[in-house]
């Protein structure tokens, strides 16, 4: 009798620690998701927000090396030679509108050189006093290299906006990434273009704000329901 | 009790249909379409569809309690509401012993 009855116990406690510990996961997930939330609120508010210092492109990132998160998106100011041009198909901007991008290689210093987005391919003739030994003064966004197709690559055609593209085209060491001009000088003149805006950057946190709070309630809600549960067996037996 | 098993039915059927438009309309268009400005326009799904569910399970521990339903009955309940279909399923099994 003693031993049933200590067993007895022995299985409510087992019983009590179960729920307690799979109410604790849930109230966890719980503040899982509430600092998904957070994160997800701040990241919007920091990947939307542009610096509007300009500063040069060597102060960000360096030739032949990844460029670094904290550099994307900021304003930037670079002088050089553009020594190639490339057609960029099935571009879309900040505004969804699919465009031919021209953009160009410009030489930076002696043997580097980046990608700058100049402006419509449609429109690259507008400017036909421009040749290769003249320098632009180009200020832009910097972006990151873009990862998916947008076209098939030839020899002037390039998919994406991917310096890894003109690795065997050209001898330069390429910065990662993209400008995306938004203006262009030489000799203190503006080279006037129809300047594509940078496509709108998302946060790399899936979901929505108030998606991650309704998680939110339904976890607590279930550790809750755990909690609950006990009580409900005893009332329904009852 | 009439009222608790229309409450119940009424968030089963639309946990339902909110379970249906997420799993079949916003997770292929998220997923398989890549069509952003079309599943920008379903953000409103998984977030319905989130709110709706905590109001079904207090609608069938609600129901479960005033009907005296076993516990294993009462977790089936709410876990129907997780899948598309199953508080479909579950709603009509109420309708037919309660209503």
């Amino acid at each position: 009798m003693s031993t049933q009855s200590n067993n007895q116990r022995l299985s409510k406690i087992w019983q009590g620690l179960a729920i307690l510990l799979i109410a604790a996961l849930f109230l966890a997930l719980g503040l899982w998701q509430l600092d998904r939330a957070k994160a997800l609120k701040q990241s919007l508010k920091t990947s939307t927000q542009v610096d509007q210092n300009r500063l040069s492109l060597q102060s960000l990132a360096s030739a032949r090396e990844a460029l670094p998160a904290s550099a994307i998106n900021k304003l930037v100011k670079v002088s050089g030679h553009y020594v190639a041009d490339f057609k960029a198909p099935n571009q879309a901007d900040g505004n969804k509108k699919v465009s031919d991008w021209e953009v160009g290689l410009l030489q930076v210093g002696t043997n580097s050189g980046i990608l700058v987005v100049r402006g419509l391919w449609s429109e690259r003739l507008l400017n036909p006093e421009i040749s290769q030994a003249m320098v632009i003064d180009v200020e832009g966004q910097i972006l990151a290299h873009q990862v998916d197709d947008h076209s098939e690559n030839s020899q002037n055609v390039i998919s994406r906006l991917d310096s890894a593209l003109l690795v065997s085209k050209t001898d330069l060491d390429l910065f990662d990434g993209y400008i995306m001009a938004t203006a262009e000088t030489h000799n203190g003149l503006a080279l006037e273009r129809t300047r594509p805006t940078p496509e709108k950057l998302n946060s790399r946190i899936p979901g929505f704000y108030w998606q991650h709070l309704a998680y939110v309630v339904i976890w607590w809600l279930m550790a809750g329901v755990v909690l609950y549960l006990p009580f409900y067996r005893r009332r329904v037996t009852s | 009790m009439n009222g608790t098993v229309k409450r119940y039915r009424f968030m089963a059927i639309f946990s339902g249909i909110m379970s249906l438009l997420l799993w079949f309309v916003e997770l292929p268009v998220k997923h398989l379409l890549h069509n952003e400005s079309l599943a920008t326009s379903l953000t409103w799904i998984p977030i319905v569809h989130g709110y709706t569910y905590p109001l079904y399970v207090l609608a069938a521990i609600n129901f479960g309690l005033k009907a005296r339903v076993p516990m294993k009955n009462l977790l089936f309940y709410i876990l129907a509401g997780t899948l598309p279909i199953a508080s479909l399923m579950a709603e009509r099994s109420v309708a037919r012993k309660y209503s």
